[in-house]
């Protein structure tokens, strides 16, 4: 049983750490707690979901083209919005993307209700002895995993990938450099939104889709950059895979009704102890 | 721009604006000589379905009534006034809105939110200005035991489904002994958790776990498995839809069953069948109403099968018991006012008080502490070949209880 509490939990930390990713690298490199982040992932469940509906095609197919659909969405609005009051503090960032996070909330609310949408798509179980591995979950794992070493791989082997981690160690000199700023900032953005829509269409297959859970996303992809450290691909990954084992792990000892509290006690506990988290680096706390 | 941008436009600002926003539903203008009746609901946000449901029902009450020219009060027909706001499922904003309707809308009766615990919010608002509210789909005593003068349900309580559920598989299966429960930490599933516990005990079953999981759980794959471990003859698990959809994809995938699954309420639910197809077979439920009973009553439909018919005419679809509950408020909103034949606050919260009337939902008679007692037999439900079937009581049955092999 502990072993499939662990493995439970490791599934479950995984796509944690693809939810969170996206948005740690936006906080990290623009300054901005990007509020709109679990809208942007429900959004990637909702065209995943209804290209499985209406046109039957694999969830697994969207991944692509509804992590694309997204950069396009980040990209436009961080250029055509957000870039506007970049420098502003911190706080006017919050609100405009708290904005949009209504608009696109509401809009989806409209268009598509609250009702929790579902994938019917049972791939089976893949049995390991006592251990029962859920294909599905297993596949979101792997994937979202994969998605998320392909980023640490982009931004450091990648050109554009170096501009990013110039920008987000010194704006300035990374700028005085040749850098072109707004636009780094809005690619950053855009693959912010990218991996938030990637992560939408595993969620989808793993959980009903439903506006409900956008707060739910966000408030994790929170606790996930205190835990694990914010701005980096390491961090995410360490601090979501952390975050779901200990959710795991508690849920049994001490009762699903804790398993969130412990995950705000840790989270609590870093901030004082290690305010740049786990992995993360002085400077971006 | 054309015309579709314009409509979505509108459709987002209208949204965007949110509780700002009050929504009218009449036939005709508002004017000193209408009813005015408020509600705060839940349009967006989590509970949104329930909350559609409730306008649906509203819409198809107020067009019957308004149409045979509105309310009796004392020999002179008034016309009603609907007056919503969206309180976007945060319990926060439906108390300050059900205050708003109070002072500034100066409604002259509430309707509440779905839900025990937003009931409870709006019931307490109501109960410091004096103003009768209904509740349309709370079935916890608990909120009904505050000592709230002004508070009237209409649905029954949750003892009697849960009674009823024990008597049924006791009977049909009497090997069944085993039960883990897992509850929703929230007021009414948690209510029919802790209930489920208390009567199932009494009746002589072993509840071997009751655990809860908090509201805003994403993965229910620890709990489901802990439950496997114990190998229980019955699983209750009690939530919301998006909670229950999760749980019964989670037992598949760990391989988690047992004979006897009950799920409380999503079965009742359309959309807790399409999403899960296949997963749903099986799977029983309490209800507080179903259409196959057939009542007759004093109202503006006047029968069940009247209720339905328009119903499946206007949604393309059977409705649930939030549908007809939420009808069943108003109606015994109406039949108070006639009875009382004035509009004063405290005359009508009396005639409630002694309400006795038949309806196309069943019969209306709020005990001492304001919640439906009159109605007796609660069905229970299982899915079966895709339908929400009636198992209970005898006269709506139309199948027997499956087991999960």
């Amino acid at each position: 049983m502990s072993a499939q509490i662990l493995l439970n939990g490791l599934m479950l930390g995984a796509i944690y750490a693809c939810i969170a990713v996206g948005f740690s690298l936006v906080w990290g490199v623009l300054n901005v707690i990007n509020m709109v982040h679990g809208a942007f992932i429900i959004l990637g469940g909702y065209l995943t979901f209804f290209a499985w509906l209406h046109f039957k095609i694999h969830p697994f197919l969207m991944i692509l083209p509804v992590a694309l659909l997204m950069f396009g969405l980040g990209y436009v609005l961080q250029r055509g919005m957000i870039n506007k009051v970049i420098s502003k503090p911190v706080l006017t960032t919050l609100t405009l993307t708290f904005g949009l996070e209504m608009i696109l909330y509401n809009a989806m609310n409209l268009a598509f209700s609250a009702t929790p949408r579902r994938i019917a798509l049972d791939m089976g179980v893949f049995n390991m002895g006592e251990l029962l591995l859920p294909i599905d979950r297993i596949a979101s794992m792997v994937l979202a995993l994969t998605l998320t070493g392909l980023l640490y791989l982009v931004l450091r082997t990648s050109k554009i990938g170096r501009a990013i981690v110039a920008v987000r160690m010194d704006r300035d000199a990374a700028s005085l450099m040749g850098i072109n700023v707004p636009q780094i900032y809005a690619v950053t953005f855009g693959i912010g939104a990218f991996m938030a829509g990637a992560c939408g269409a595993l969620v989808a297959v793993v959980f009903p889709v439903s506006t409900s859970l956008t707060g739910l996303f966000l408030g994790k992809a929170f606790v996930i950059c205190v835990i694990g450290g914010l701005g980096t691909v390491p961090g995410a990954l360490v601090g979501g895979l952390a975050l779901g084992v200990i959710e795991s792990v508690a849920g049994y000892w001490l009762g699903p009704q804790n398993a969130i509290l412990i995950g705000f006690i840790l989270m609590l506990v870093l901030l004082v102890v290690r305010p740049t988290g786990i992995m993360g680096k002085k400077g971006y706390e | 721009m054309s015309r579709f941008s314009f409509g979505l436009l509108a459709k987002v600002a209208k949204a965007m604006l949110g509780a700002g926003v009050v929504s009218t539903f009449m036939l005709g203008a508002a004017s000193a000589q209408t009813i005015k009746i408020g509600t705060p609901l839940a349009l967006t946000g989590g509970l949104a379905d329930e909350g559609k449901k409730q306008v649906i029902a509203y819409d198809m009450w107020l067009k019957r009534i308004n149409a045979a020219g509105g309310i009796d009060v004392g020999g002179k027909k008034m016309k009603v006034e609907l007056i919503r706001y969206d309180y976007q499922t945060n319990e926060q904003r439906a108390q300050q809105l059900a205050e708003r309707l109070i002072v500034e809308d100066k409604v002259d009766f509430l309707l509440a939110p779905f839900g025990s615990g937003h009931t409870k919010v709006v019931a307490g608002v109501a109960e410091r200005y004096g103003v009768p509210v209904v509740a349309t789909s709370a079935s916890s005593e608990s909120i009904f035991n505050q000592g709230y003068k002004n508070l009237f349900g209409v649905l029954a309580p949750n003892t009697g489904s849960i009674t009823n559920l024990l008597a049924l598989v006791g009977q049909a299966q009497p090997n069944v002994k085993r039960v883990a429960i897992l509850g929703r930490e929230d007021v009414f599933p948690k209510a029919m958790a802790t209930t489920m516990n208390d009567l199932a005990t009494k009746a002589g079953f072993q509840v071997q776990s009751m655990e809860f999981y908090p509201v805003n759980t994403l993965d229910l794959a620890t709990p489901i498995s802990k439950i496997k471990s114990l190998k229980p003859d019955w699983i209750y698990i009690t939530g919301y839809s998006k909670d229950l959809i999760l749980a019964r994809k989670q037992m598949a995938d760990l391989g988690v069953t047992a004979p006897v699954v009950t799920m409380i309420t999503g079965p009742v639910y359309k959309e807790f069948i399409d999403a899960l197809g296949a997963q749903a077979e099986n799977v029983t439920s309490a209800s507080w109403w179903h259409h196959s009973a057939q009542m007759t009553g004093d109202d503006p439909w006047g029968s069940t099968k009247a209720f339905y018919d328009e119903f499946v005419a206007r949604e393309k679809q059977d409705p649930d018991y939030v549908h007809a509950a939420s009808a069943a408020a108003l109606v015994a909103l109406q039949k108070a006012i006639e009875k009382a034949k004035t509009l004063d606050k405290a005359k009508v919260r009396e005639a409630l008080a002694t309400l006795d009337v038949k309806t196309f939902y069943g019969p209306i008679k709020f005990g001492p502490n304001g919640m439906n007692t009159a109605i007796t037999g609660l069905p229970i439900i299982q899915v079966q070949n895709g339908q929400p079937v009636p198992l209970f009581p005898e006269a709506v049955k139309k199948g027997n209880l499956r087991v999960f092999k």
